[in-house]
């Protein structure tokens, strides 16, 4: 028998919207490949659920390298969304990824907003696709970051993707505008059932030896540990200001992190870049979280969300 | 053009924390560093790599991809540590030469594909590469087993690391993976190697005691050729009259020099590339170099899952 306020009595299932989740732990896209990349490193099990690498309507082959940079406790990517399209991601991807016991969310980004429905449309009814990221707000792709910093363009968005399919929807914001507040009550007003935020934030290296960029796409989304604070703010500010449940992203790499965004008001949260540098790194957060939430004396991930104390 | 379908995933793999044994000088900015790692020592084939991270430490944040030197193996014949040989040259390896024996790095390998095989005989359970339908391999990698009459090792600044546990497979001197791998043995094993100077030459006493043949060139002068490395190479191939197999690592120039003169001889090439990686499994799509396909045009690749060796007829360079 477990010992009273032992991990086995937390509850660890999250609710986003119409999206049931084991737990809230989850792998962002784009930094956990196609999931077979890592089937020998992770437990699939233990995730609350697994985002492939953003499919677009078209194949793209991305973009020139060099496509990544180290910078200070971060990096800088413009992969430019390499993939082969979503026919052969239906094809080829997804007949692996269904069968995995987690829940997949499919990560999609189109460069016009029909592009959008119809890739919504081509997922919809699919066996083992539990939900769908609007992947608005990729930097590194022109017309791609358009729909995550106009809010008439984001509410259109996903209140036609809502309508084209009865699938949860997620909108992925990108940190890179005035006010996310504006973006965010767009896709909750839109009903999104959930908002993921935030995406990389734009920024360039340059090699000023050779007085080059560093980057072949030139300027590159940041991601990592450098970018927390920033998640954490965007998290903070939207969890003020609407009610739709928020999964949180940016530089999240250890349990601390997780319980910080988790009292910000993230229902969820998606580890991204700490996959490259830490290939088990979920699973050690896994590990973690049921102290962490004993410690703050919780019994359910539920009860942390949105805690935090101000004044 | 299959996505899922990678020549290989990090499916051998395994990450650990270790700590470091030696950390050892080996010439100018040259250093080899030794850590416990049997998981990893045991399945490791030449041309693998690893890859490598400060623990604990956000700035470097990133891994660093190291090819197998040499695995340390114990009286009783158990493969126990890893030995890699690095370059001082960015953030991570200005740190790593000054780590001394007790400290930690993270390590996560075996990853990518090794120098050619012959079918079978890859260190994995048998089977396993058809055990579902998800993932056969691709068939535009079917590289020409090596060995063969003469295997000619061509490296270029710090890439003749990779040679060191090729040399002693083809010479049977050693065997690696899990289970051991069987390599034809080859009759003749040679290293072209160049460097800027020679006081960055590393290693070469490790190659002379297995009885490879040696060529040296530097920049400078220094010592062996003045000059490029890929003029030993012909002139290797103009004294040599057997059937040569090219193994070339090195700088991006140079291999794509060394890649011409193989084509130009029809001699069978592979080239282990340098592509600057993030993530080393598969997930970043960092590290793509332009590959051609069946129908001829080429798709960006991912040098860590379809790498980082690649028949040198296949590279668009």
């Amino acid at each position: 028998m477990p010992a009273p306020g032992s991990a086995s009595e937390v509850d660890l299932s999250v609710q986003l919207g119409r999206l049931s989740l084991r737990n809230p732990i989850l792998a962002a896209s784009g930094t956990f490949g196609y999931a077979r990349e890592m089937e020998r490193l992770v437990d699939f099990a233990r995730l609350g659920g697994i985002l492939p690498k953003t499919v677009t309507r078209a194949p793209r082959a991305g973009n020139t390298p060099w496509r990544t940079v180290e910078t200070a406790a971060g990096m800088l990517n413009a992969i430019g969304l390499d993939n082969d399209g979503i026919d052969a991601f239906l094809e080829h991807h997804l007949p692996y990824l269904r069968e995995l016991p987690t829940a997949i969310i499919v990560s999609i980004a189109g460069k016009s907003h029909d592009e959008f429905v119809e890739m919504t449309r081509q997922l919809d009814g699919r066996p083992g696709v539990a939900a769908i990221e609007l992947n608005i707000s990729c930097p590194n792709v022109s017309g791609g970051v358009d729909f995550g910093t106009d809010v008439a363009m984001c509410f259109r968005l996903v209140e036609s993707t809502r309508q084209a399919t009865s699938l949860p929807i997620i909108a992925k914001l990108t940190p890179n505008v005035t006010r996310i507040t504006d973006i965010a009550q767009a896709a909750a007003d839109a009903g999104a059932d959930a908002i993921s935020l935030i995406n990389t934030v734009l920024g360039m290296a340059v090699d000023w030896r050779k007085r080059r960029p560093m980057l072949g796409n030139v300027m590159g989304g940041l991601s990592g540990p450098a970018i927390k604070p920033i998640a954490l703010r965007c998290v903070h500010q939207v969890a003020q200001a609407v009610k739709t449940p928020l999964i949180g992203i940016g530089g999240i790499a250890t349990i601390d992190d997780v319980m910080e965004f988790l009292v910000a008001g993230a229902t969820a949260v998606q580890i991204g870049t700490a996959n490259y540098y830490d290939p088990t790194v979920t699973m050690k957060l896994m590990d973690a979280l049921p102290a962490a939430l004993n410690q703050a004396g919780v019994t359910s991930v539920r009860e942390i969300v949105g805690t935090l104390k101000l004044a | 053009m299959n996505p899922l379908h990678a020549k290989s995933y990090a499916d051998q793999a395994v990450q650990r924390t270790v700590e470091i044994v030696e950390n050892a000088r080996l010439a100018k900015d040259t250093y080899r560093v030794r850590f416990k790692a049997p998981e990893i020592a045991r399945r490791i084939v030449p041309g693998q790599f690893l890859m490598l991270r400060i623990t604990d430490l956000n700035d470097p944040l990133i891994g660093r991809p190291l090819a197998l030197y040499d695995t340390v193996v114990e009286a009783d014949g158990r493969p126990e540590a890893v030995d890699v040989v690095y370059l001082v040259k960015g953030k991570l390896t200005s740190r790593l030469w000054q780590m001394q024996a007790g400290q930690r790095v993270d390590v996560w390998g075996p990853l990518g594909n090794g120098f050619c095989q012959e079918p079978g005989t890859r260190g994995q359970e048998p089977g396993a590469r058809n055990s579902t339908t998800h993932h056969s391999p691709l068939t535009t990698h079917s590289y020409p087993p090596i060995p063969t009459e003469h295997l000619i090792m061509v490296a270029g600044g710090i890439g003749q690391t990779p040679f060191l546990a090729l040399a002693q497979e083809a010479l049977h001197r050693k065997r690696y993976g899990e289970p051991p791998r069987d390599m034809p043995r080859a009759r003749r094993v040679t290293l072209c190697y160049g460097a800027r100077t020679a006081e960055y030459l590393a290693c070469v006493e490790d190659f002379q005691r297995l009885g490879v043949e040696i060529r040296l060139a530097t920049d400078d002068g220094s010592l062996g050729h003045h000059g490029l490395v890929t003029d030993l190479l012909q002139q290797c191939l103009a004294e040599h009259h057997g059937r040569p197999h090219i193994v070339c690592c090195g700088p991006e120039p140079m291999m794509a020099a060394a890649a011409k003169i193989a084509h130009e001889a029809r001699i069978p090439c592979q080239v282990s590339l340098e592509t600057p990686m993030a993530c080393g499994v598969g997930i970043c799509f960092t590290c793509v170099a332009k590959i051609r396909q069946p129908d001829g045009s080429w798709d960006y690749k991912r040098t860590c899952v379809d790498g980082p060796v690649f028949d040198a007829e296949l590279v668009e360079w």
